[in-house]
């Protein structure tokens, strides 16, 4: 049951998965919302460490210093998270890709969609998002780049074409950006 | 079962209003899927010579998508289900308008972060006239 890092080798995969067994594959997207973590760790580590070295003097303006941490913890919205799962009862396969940037959903659609094409027992080739999606993952393999760094050029170009080069750089940046912080925060 | 499938628009309407109920809370799930629509589509059944007849098809074949809330027997009446089926024809119209209403409906999603860029953008204005 592997989770995918890249929307696009998920994408690959469910229509590799898709063309095997076309009339059991299903694939589910599930949009959960759970409430925010009250305290983040890093947060609680450092508010515990200086009460534990001098408990017997600041324990009590230790107090409302972790009061103080609690609200704006609180404040903090519900997290959602995005998970696309294609299962096949059949082969008892099961792959799966977790998002939680809402940047990523219409390109996820996008990739619904494409798979729905496979469903329909539609030729992918006329497809011209799937076939635009299986290039660009090739692309994206061969420059080695992140697969982010896709969307992130083909967005400013279709969205805006009036400023275009500066919105440009900053679209390849931002994602990529993104992308090392993924692989850093990964467990 | 067939006749319980909802047509495209209320089955937009009622996803977003799936979604809606979501707004603001800060727990529940949504679930989608999609699968081939492969009941009653006169399919023949798997033989010898055959063994996977769902490979060779010469028609296509409609989509079926689902969606629901994830609510099972303890809060049955809490449960909410939407089905529709897509044909081969308004795939890429159905698809747009559900991202749409997707992207509108998943709002606890972590929007995309400006910070950074806004802080890069102010660093060059006040560098440029500086220079």
């Amino acid at each position: 049951m592997p989770y995918y890092t890249k929307s696009e080798d998920w994408l690959q995969q469910s229509a590799l998965l898709l063309q095997a067994f076309p009339a059991t594959t299903i694939v589910t997207t599930k949009y959960h919302i759970k409430p925010a973590r009250r305290i983040p760790k890093s947060e609680k580590k450092s508010t515990s460490a200086p009460t534990d070295t001098d408990t017997s003097t600041t324990t009590s303006p230790a107090k409302p210093a972790a009061m103080a941490t609690a609200p704006t913890a609180a404040v903090k919205p519900p997290r959602g998270r995005l998970v696309l799962k294609t299962y096949c009862p059949q082969s008892g396969s099961t792959l799966k890709y977790k998002t939680s940037k809402a940047a990523e959903v219409t390109r996820l659609v996008q990739m619904l969609g494409t798979l729905g094409r496979r469903m329909a027992a539609l030729p992918p080739a006329i497809s011209s998002a799937g076939a635009a999606g299986e290039e660009d993952t090739a692309m994206a393999d061969a420059s080695g780049g992140g697969g982010g760094e896709t969307s992130g050029v083909q967005t400013p170009a279709t969205g805006a074409p009036g400023p275009g080069p500066a919105q440009q750089q900053q679209g390849q940046s931002q994602p990529g950006g993104g992308k090392g912080k993924k692989k850093k925060g990964k467990r | 079962m067939a006749g319980s499938h909802l047509s495209h628009d209320e089955f937009f309407i009622k996803l977003a209003a799936l979604f809606m109920t979501r707004k603001d809370k800060d727990h529940g799930k949504v679930y989608l899927s999609q699968k081939r629509l492969s009941y009653g589509q006169d399919i023949p059944q798997p033989t010898e010579e055959n063994p996977f007849p769902d490979l060779h098809i010469d028609s296509t074949l409609p989509v079926l998508i689902r969606a629901h809330n994830g609510k099972s027997k303890p809060k049955r009446g809490e449960k909410t289900k939407l089905s529709t089926v897509v044909n081969t024809d308004d795939l890429e119209a159905f698809y747009g308008k559900y991202a749409e209403v997707c992207k509108a409906g998943m709002l606890a999603l972590k929007p995309r972060d400006r910070t950074k860029r806004k802080a890069k953008s102010k660093n060059k204005k006040k560098g440029a006239p500086a220079s």
